[in-house]
């Protein structure tokens, strides 16, 4: 077997690797990697490659041989002339597909968890700051059951009369409502959602709803409903013991921590 | 604590607030039945039967009666004025369509086999409004309207019918049912105003007052009975029925007055 | 090798039986368990007891099942029975698509399915007294979707009278659609037959079949038994034969005797129909007679199954979201009128409509699906094509009783007034507005061939514009489905419309209002932000600067080549 010329193997090198990262990673192993960063691995091989063949003159004689023997050596005619039939075509396919595609919309983006004002408000009454502000129903967690167990009721109460249309009967944010709004419905079951935030970030969000979000939240979009017009304070902070004891899921807190 | 008193407060409210609506409605979903005998009833020759008759009346301002409005096909349905007919009243407050019959009845005539059940639909109207309907017999339903009806009778204790009777099909029997039941509404869903009453009943002793809120049992075993009325808007006497004694070959008269409930 | 792929299959086959047993399993025995899942996951909707009076259920509609009554809509068993446990299951797995039931089959384990199949069947004791397993509808002798079977089932559908309730062509616009009850005095729409997505029990075709044989019961839907059919007991050429007859103006004294006994062998099928039904006693013959009718009945209902099912899309339209925008198509001339045949060579964005429930009063149970729409431009001006259903049509005879406002038919078409610049400017708030304005057209079924043009900056605070631009506007309700045309200018004058601009990305919304739903107001349909393009006439610099570059490289190429062999000739 004829050994492979130095040029040979960098072709394969750079197609293999192109053909891996595209197809086996992104195809079969199924974790596609957007078009950029496929584009900085290759620039990465080829900066590699470029590096190898420039370490000796030696190498770089070879590795540029049989572009200059495919240039003018008369063996490689036919070589050179389904090449310079094929390159202006792939230029033109290529400048043309650019050119011609349909442009599409830009992306949102959108921030899912935008970071809460310092204060907590109810209306207009203030209620503390944002980071000390705790539900005022949870310590019957531990000082009385049956109060506890009551609040979580009219939780679910309250929010089988108001929420479960779009986050759902389970909670999982895919209520009959929710396939056609945009941003989705926050999904309770996951896990980084409830365990993520401290109750007065969920008061803060339910109070204030899509209109109430910092511009990174694009408020426009949202159709969490204002539900400080709806609800009182104490049903906000039922309907929040009820999130986290239907999913099993704790809120974050600080309290513990000062 | 405030909060947790107003919390609690809030769903009390609320649970009244549900409930009232959920109450409201099985409210005007409730019909008020018939009593039927607990013992199966045993079919025997009746010789020298009395007669129990007598009339409804109505007591109390009539309401002018509603008119239905007829909301499609109306060259057939709305040729003539059409009126609820929850409650006919007529001359001397004589009441229509009240059901009469004996509670506590263990045995007596047999069923008349030769008279024919049926129910007409005529101009989009149930004729006639109420019919009282033997066990184990068919209930023929006719179709003299050149239109589409469906027949839905809303059964609880039998199993409900719901059956589409097209304009072609001039006479449909329906299956004889084998459990007392009723008064049960009956329906046509396309035309949503047709309304009418059918009572599945376990022996004879049962009459519907004509125009003039006369009601006639005959060949009734002598013997003493208790004497119930049921009317779509009136109500029943089924707390406190009417005592009647029948002396062989007799005649006893036994009138209701009859108010809104 | 072929003993392996022989293994291959009967392993195969194998696992096939086993889940055809699976899947006729009976519920176990009620249980604690079932009673604590039922108490978890469906009380709040059907209630502790199973009335259908869950706290949720106040603002539903459809209404939660009632269970006591023992009335189940999907079922797979003839009119009048109780459902199978499969059936029950079924529908507590896959939801109820159109209403407010979910498919639980992730959210509950398959066990606890069971468990609570178990449990709602404690609600209604006729479960427990009846003795045999209730009768399903057999499904032998499907047949399969074909044009003429459609055009079969197109006259059964008329001749059995589906058009009262349903409508000429399906979308659930019948005469009677506006006055039906179910069992509890609640009001219930008839089904939209295109719209195969929102059928409870599913839209295969053996779904239509069932949902027709055994009705939907607790619903105004009946039960197509034998006997509603035309001429049940006679064969197809008897029934034709029959009908022939009876259209004569004089029958002969044969023919009267002929017809006579036609009406003899049919009364003769519906004696057997109804005694097998009463649970009596028929014999063979009558079996055999009872069957050979019901084959006549069974065929005509596939037809109509498969005309049904020729009346929807075969899945959902995909809504607009994305790159799969709304993208407006140039024509050189003049834009086509609303019905002309050039709307149809494109198909239509779908935007799906939710209930308003944001702001009070709020809308929780939608009528209308979805909106479909297409657009035209030129280089003056642009046409939109809105498609929506709306089973009645409402132009504001009544008045809705809180407001005192005429309730009628209408539809809003939202944008910005100023596009947002970049993905980060921030859009106007999609209700109608806020802190950044909206622009709208509003169009009412009361004048249909007039669009007003809106200011708004909240759903509460919209005002009409002073100037009203020249739109042009054309609307048309026929089948329970309205069509709007509107055209108008790229570029105004008012400083207080949208300027329109081939290639710019524009935020679009809708509202709409269906009259007979009591909606009002804010009490509507509407979107999020959708986007719309006029989309660029593609650019003439692709014909140019391609060619330019290939030429160029092949002038490289040799430039290489030259460069090359000089270098080679001076080395040598």
């Amino acid at each position: 077997m004829k050994k492979l010329s130095l040029f040979t193997i960098c072709l394969i090198i750079l197609v293999g690797s192109w053909v891996f990262l595209r197809f086996v990673i992104g195809g079969i192993i199924s974790v596609p990697i957007p078009g950029s960063v496929i584009a900085m691995y290759m620039g990465l091989i080829v900066i590699a490659i470029l590096v190898h063949i420039s370490v000796e003159d030696s190498l770089f004689r070879e590795f540029r041989r049989p572009i200059l023997e495919t240039l003018v050596d008369d063996k490689r005619r036919l070589h050179r002339r389904v090449l310079v039939v094929l390159i202006p075509l792939l230029l033109l396919g290529y400048t043309y597909s650019i050119i011609a595609q349909r442009a599409n919309p830009p992306g949102s983006p959108r921030d899912a968890h935008p970071s809460p004002p310092l204060e907590l408000t109810y209306k207009d009454e203030v209620i503390g700051t944002m980071q000390d502000v705790v539900n005022p129903f949870r310590h019957y967690e531990k000082d009385d059951p049956e109060a506890f167990k009551a609040h979580v009721e009219n939780g679910r109460r309250v929010y089988h009369q108001n929420c479960f249309y779009c986050h759902g009967d389970h909670l999982d944010g895919q209520g009959h409502f929710a396939p056609y709004l945009q941003p989705l419905p926050a999904n309770f079951q996951d896990p980084g959602i409830i365990p993520n935030f401290q109750e007065s970030f969920f008061f803060w969000r339910i109070a204030k709803g899509g209109p109430g979000l910092p511009a990174a939240g694009t408020p426009w979009d949202s159709a969490m409903p204002i539900w400080e017009d709806h609800l009182t304070k104490d049903e906000i902070w039922d309907v929040i013991l009820f999130l986290s004891d239907y999913t099993g899921y704790q809120p974050r807190t600080f309290g513990e921590a000062h | 604590m405030k909060s947790y008193l107003l919390a609690s407060l809030t769903v009390l409210l609320a649970c009244c607030f549900v409930g009232s609506v959920f109450a409201a409605d099985s409210d005007a979903g409730e019909v008020e039945t018939l009593i039927f005998p607990e013992k199966k009833y045993k079919p025997m020759a009746v010789n020298n039967g009395g007669t129990i008759s007598g009339v409804v009346k109505f007591e109390g301002d009539v309401p002018e009666m509603k008119k239905l409005e007829i909301t499609k096909d109306q060259k057939v349905c709305g040729a003539e004025e059409k009126f609820d007919e929850s409650l006919v009243v007529g001359e001397g407050n004589a009441l229509k369509n009240t059901i009469v019959y004996l509670i506590d009845v263990s045995e007596g005539k047999d069923f008349d086999k030769k008279t024919k059940l049926e129910i007409d639909q005529k101009g989009c109207r149930f004729e006639p409004h109420v019919q009282i309907i033997p066990l184990d017999t068919r209930l023929t339903m006719l179709n003299s309207d050149r239109v589409n009806h469906n027949v839905h009778i809303f059964s609880v204790i039998n199993t409900p019918v719901n059956k589409q009777q097209t304009k072609n099909r001039k006479k449909m029997p329906l299956a004889a049912v084998k459990k007392a039941e009723g008064p049960v509404p009956m329906k046509c869903d396309i035309h949503g105003w047709m309304s009418a009453w059918v009572a599945y009943v376990p022996h004879p002793y049962f009459a519907v007052t004509n125009e003039k809120g006369e009601f006639t049992l005959e060949d009734v075993p002598a013997g003493e009975y208790k004497l119930g009325y049921w009317h779509e808007a009136c109500g029943t006497n089924n707390e406190a029925p009417a005592a009647v004694t029948v002396e062989a070959g007799g005649t006893v008269t036994q009138d209701f007055t009859l108010k809104l409930k | 090798m072929r003993i392996r792929t022989t293994a291959l299959l009967l392993t195969f086959l194998g696992i096939l039986v086993v889940f055809n047993f699976a899947h006729t399993q009976n519920a176990p025995e009620a249980s604690e368990k079932g009673k604590e899942v039922y108490e978890d996951s469906c009380a709040h909707c059907h209630g502790v007891e199973g009335r259908g009076d869950g706290s949720a259920a106040e603002n539903l509609l459809p209404k939660p099942r009632d269970f006591t009554r023992g009335l189940y809509k999907i079922r797979s068993t003839e009119a009048g029975q109780l459902p199978t446990d499969q059936d029950l299951f079924d529908i507590i797995t896959d939801g109820m698509p159109g209403s407010s039931m979910p498919p639980w089959d992730t959210a509950l384990s398959a066990n606890d399915r069971w468990e609570v199949v178990a449990y709602i069947k404690t609600f209604y004791d006729g479960f427990k007294e009846s003795e045999n397993p209730p009768k399903q509808i057999t499904l032998a002798g499907k047949i399969p979707y074909a044009e003429q079977s459609v055009e079969t089932g197109k006259d059964l559908y008329v001749e059995l009278g589906c058009v009262e309730c349903h409508g000429n062509v399906g979308r659930g616009d019948g005469t009677s659609a506006p006055t039906l009850e179910d069992s509890w005095g609640f009001q219930t729409w008839p089904a939209n037959l295109t719209q195969g997505w929102n059928y409870r029990g599913g839209a295969d075709t053996e779904d239509i079949f069932k949902r027709f044989i055994g009705g939907i019961a607790g619903s105004p839907m009946p039960a197509f038994e034998g006997d509603s059919f035309l001429n049940f007991g006679l064969t197809t050429e008897e029934s034709k034969r029959l009908i022939e007859l009876e259209n004569k103006d004089e029958m002969t004294e044969a023919e009267e005797e002929e017809s006579g006994k036609f009406y003899e062998k049919m009364d003769a099928a519906v004696d057997i129909a109804l005694t097998i039904k009463e649970g009596g006693e028929v014999s063979a013959a009558d079996i055999q007679t009872y069957n050979d009718a019901m084959k006549v009945v069974y065929e005509k209902s596939w037809h109509l199954a498969n005309y049904v099912k020729s009346l929807m899309p075969a899945k959902r339209p995909e809504p607009a979201i994305g790159n799969n925008v709304l993208r407006s198509q140039y024509v050189q001339d003049a834009l086509p009128p609303i019905d002309d045949a050039a709307w149809e060579t494109f198909e239509a964005k779908y935007f799906p409509l939710v209930g308003q429930v944001v702001i009070e009063p709020r809308q929780f149970n939608p009528t209308i699906d979805g909106v479909h729409v297409r657009s035209f431009y030129n280089d003056t001006e642009v046409a939109f094509l809105f498609i929506w259903d709306d089973r009645t049509q409402t132009t504001g005879d009544e008045t809705d009783e809180t407001t005192g406002k005429p309730l009628e038919d209408a539809l809003a078409v939202q944008f910005p007034v100023k596009v947002p610049q970049g993905p980060t400017a921030p859009k106007p708030y999609f209700l109608w507005g806020g802190r950044l304005p909206v622009y709208l057209w509003h169009w009412k079924a009361s004048a249909p061939e007039q669009v007003t043009e809106f200011t708004a900056k909240g759903i509460n605070n919209a005002e009409v514009q002073e100037a009203q631009g020249e739109l042009k506007a054309q609307g048309i309700y026929t089948d329970g489905q309205y069509k709007l045309w509107v055209k108008r200018a790229l570029k105004t004058d008012d400083k207080k419309d949208l300027q329109l601009e081939p290639g710019v990305f524009v935020p679009i919304a809708f509202s709409a209002w269906d009259g007979a739903n009591g909606d009002v107001d804010t009490k509507r349909v509407i979107t999020s932000w959708y986007t719309f393009v006029l989309e660029p006439v593609p650019s003439s610099k692709r014909f140019i600067y391609p060619p330019l570059i290939a030429l160029l490289s092949v002038g490289f190429l040799f430039g290489l080549r030259a460069f090359v062999q000089r270098k080679n000739s001076e080395n040598a």
